[in-house]
């Protein structure tokens, strides 16, 4: 196998001359610098004390039960968001590509989340706050439908007769999602800011998948008497599946490195491990940058396994899409 | 017996009319084919029977029991689509008992049917490969056999080899044939090759925008082309318009030559145009003394067919082609010569539009 790709390689570079490839000269140089070099540093820094001596006490940090919060909060959001991203992502896919939306809407939605799947950090978190803080136009808007029992003469009587308290039912504003124990600079608000990016990503990722749904499949499974939610589990699924789930790992590792978008929103209150990071590099927390490496190599290393699982799926999902 | 009744059947998508009063009675065991070119409604009215769409007006009857509004998983009629459409995710096993497995059907039942379909289209070795593991012709036979081990009352075909090569193409409709045959199963087959359906049906059903144009068995359908566009569609009939002469002899002209008609112009009127064809094969170049249709003609063209040459000529004005084995003997003659050709006045056909 090896040997056949290493043959065809070799054909390519005869076939086409190095200087075909100049195009990539500069990627590569981007990669090498910036991709390559950090992450030798990150491994040597990770595995060496501040005098150079190789060294595994740095993994102590992680025995730091902060460091492991950060990375359970982290792994925590990253699977909702991913979840919940998915979910409705996925729906939105569906009606724009098998649904039978019209053609202009599949158009709106696509140019939509190619502009929104990459839309975060500062200026995303300034709309949620714009819109949704404590002081944000919808929550005013939100805070202001408000109900008084008192209002209704005949029915505070009514319910006062059968013992009902009536100064209790006053003044409740039963849509102000603050008095439920939300806040935007909470975990529920985070979730909620990342969703905005989370789910035109998952639209993104599984339209493809989605159009290589063949119509013949759900002709010739109805055609030997199964029903549409046969289809769905027997073929439809099953095909689609590897794909969800590789989408749903690239959601998950979106938000796992995610950083700018939860400082700005919540200015470090939920320990994710990225801000956690963030605060040794700027000194706040402790001072050993080689605790740092260890911690980043910690990410670097949960982000190579998601996308090693990613690329994996992906094989797997353009296997059965080759008939 | 009839077995298949489709009853003034009619579809409009929107404004534009895909079918147009379709009338047709399948018997029991019949291999009946839908023939005519791109966009004539063969598929959509096959679509009908399968359930798919739904007719504008008009029945669609099997078995003496009205379809029209049973759904189509309802029907238990097999269909075999051109692109395969075969699960990728399931192995060639699981494509055939899929249908059984819908049904409720026993582990034990469901293995021994899908072996028996295996070994029938001769793929047991295939058994536990996967769609993407096979070729072209391969999901083909594959896919025919998750159609039958159902057991359907009816088989579409909707030009189910029209995307394999030429040679697959052939020995798989062979084997298509011999299927239907063995297990005496009433089939509809869609295409457009002229070829297969002469040589695969008991009938064909010639179409051109949404209508019928002929019903008959192969050798009607190419001997006897009873409008201009079967005339045309099959085979390669020469055509030309000619004015009746005489209708009691069975004599009309074209570009001022006489020709003789066996079957005369009953019911034709002195001066009527009518629409004449005559098949290539039946031309010769004049070899005995003959009387009747001996024509003076310019040879234009000349190419070979394999074990057919076919030479273009000009009679008068109009084109015509010859058809002649193609045998070592064979003197042709040159480009631009002047020859005499004949046909027998048997030959000459006499068309209805
Ligand atoms: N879903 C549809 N919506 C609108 N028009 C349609 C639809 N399906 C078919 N038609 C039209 O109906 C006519 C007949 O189409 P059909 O597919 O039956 O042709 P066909 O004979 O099978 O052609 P081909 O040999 O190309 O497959 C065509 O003019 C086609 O454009
Ligand atoms: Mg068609």
């Amino acid at each position: 196998m090896s040997q056949m790709f290493a043959t065809r390689q070799r054909k390519l570079w005869r076939e086409y001359p190095l200087w075909n490839w100049v195009g990539l000269f500069p990627f590569f140089i981007f990669i090498v610098f910036f991709l390559v070099f950090p992450s030798l540093r990150l491994f040597t820094g990770a595995f060496t004390n501040q005098e150079g001596g190789l060294t595994l006490d740095n993994l102590k940090v992680f025995e730091n039960p902060n460091v492991l919060k950060a990375y359970i909060m982290s792994l925590q959001v990253s699977a909702i968001t991913a979840f919940v991203g998915g979910f409705f992502g996925f729906l939105v896919a569906y009606s724009i590509t098998q649904g039978g939306a019209p053609r202009w809407m599949r158009n709106v939605i696509s140019t939509f989340s190619g502009l929104a799947a990459n839309f975060g950090g500062v200026p995303l978190a300034f709309s949620f706050i714009a819109t949704i803080g404590q002081t944000g136009i919808i929550t005013a808007m939100l805070k202001k439908a408000c109900f008084n029992l008192e209002n209704y003469g005949a029915l505070a009587q009514f319910l006062a007769s059968g013992g009902v308290n009536v100064s209790d039912i006053t003044n409740v504003c039963p849509l102000n999602p603050y008095t439920y124990g939300f806040s935007l600079y909470s975990l529920s608000g985070l979730v909620l800011a990342y969703t905005y990016f989370q789910f035109p990503l998952m639209i993104l990722t599984i339209t493809p998948a989605l159009e290589g749904l063949k119509k013949e499949w759900y002709e010739a499974s109805t055609n030997l008497g199964a029903t549409p939610a046969k289809y769905w589990r027997d073929v439809a699924l099953p095909v689609l599946m590897p794909s969800i789930l590789g989408a749903s790992l690239l959601l998950f590792g979106n938000a796992f490195g995610a950083y700018a978008t939860a400082r700005a929103l919540t200015g470090g209150s939920i320990p994710l491990v990225s801000i956690y990071i963030g605060q040794q590099i700027r000194g706040d927390v402790l001072g050993n940058p080689n605790e740092g490496y260890a911690l980043a190599f910690g990410m670097v290393a949960i982000m190579t396994l998601t996308i090693v699982a990613y690329s994996l799926l992906q094989r797997r999902a353009t296997r059965w899409m080759k008939s | 017996m009839t077995h298949l009744e489709l009853t003034h059947i009619h579809k409009s998508f929107g404004a534009s009319v895909a079918v147009e009063d379709f009338n047709l009675t399948v018997k029991q065991g019949e291999f009946v084919s839908f023939l005519g070119p791109s966009g004539c409604g063969k598929t959509t009215t096959l679509r009908m029977v399968a359930g798919f769409e739904l007719p504008t007006s008009g029945n669609v009857t099997l078995n003496g029991k009205d379809l029209t509004y049973v759904p189509p998983n309802k029907r238990n009629v097999g269909m075999v689509f051109q692109s395969y459409a075969l699960f990728p995710n399931m192995t060639v096993a699981q494509n055939v008992g899929y249908g059984l497995k819908i049904a409720g059907k026993s582990k034990n039942e469901i293995e021994e049917r899908v072996r028996e379909m295996l070994s029938l289209i001769q793929m047991d070795k295939f058994y536990s490969r996967y769609p993407y593991q096979l070729s072209g012709g391969q999901q083909q036979r594959v896919a025919l056999a998750r159609a039958l081990a159902i057991q359907p009352e009816l088989l579409l075909l909707d030009e189910p080899l029209s995307a394999l090569d030429a040679k697959i193409r052939f020995e798989l409709r062979q084997e298509i044939r011999r299927i239907q045959q063995k297990l005496g199963i009433t089939t509809i087959y869609v295409t457009h090759d002229q070829e297969e359906a002469l040589s695969l049906s008991d009938r064909i059903v010639v179409m051109s925008q949404g209508k019928i144009e002929q019903v008959g068995n192969p050798f009607e359908i190419y001997n006897f082309p009873q409008t201009r566009f079967v005339a045309k569609f099959v085979g390669s009939l020469n055509t030309v318009t000619a004015t009746v002469v005489d209708p009691a002899k069975g004599i009309a002209s074209f570009d001022g030559i006489n020709l003789e008609i066996a079957q005369g112009l009953n019911g034709k009127n002195k001066g009527e145009e009518v629409t004449i064809a005559i098949r290539p094969e039946r031309f010769n170049f004049l070899a005995e003394q003959r009387k009747e249709n001996v024509f003076d003609c310019t040879i234009e063209n000349i190419t070979f067919l394999g074990s057919v040459v076919r030479v273009q000529m000009k009679i008068g004005n109009s084109i015509f082609n010859m058809d002649t084995f193609n045998r070592p003997s064979l003197k042709l003659p040159n480009i631009g010569g002047k020859e005499q050709v004949t046909c027998s006045n048997k030959a000459v056909l006499v068309l209805a539009g």
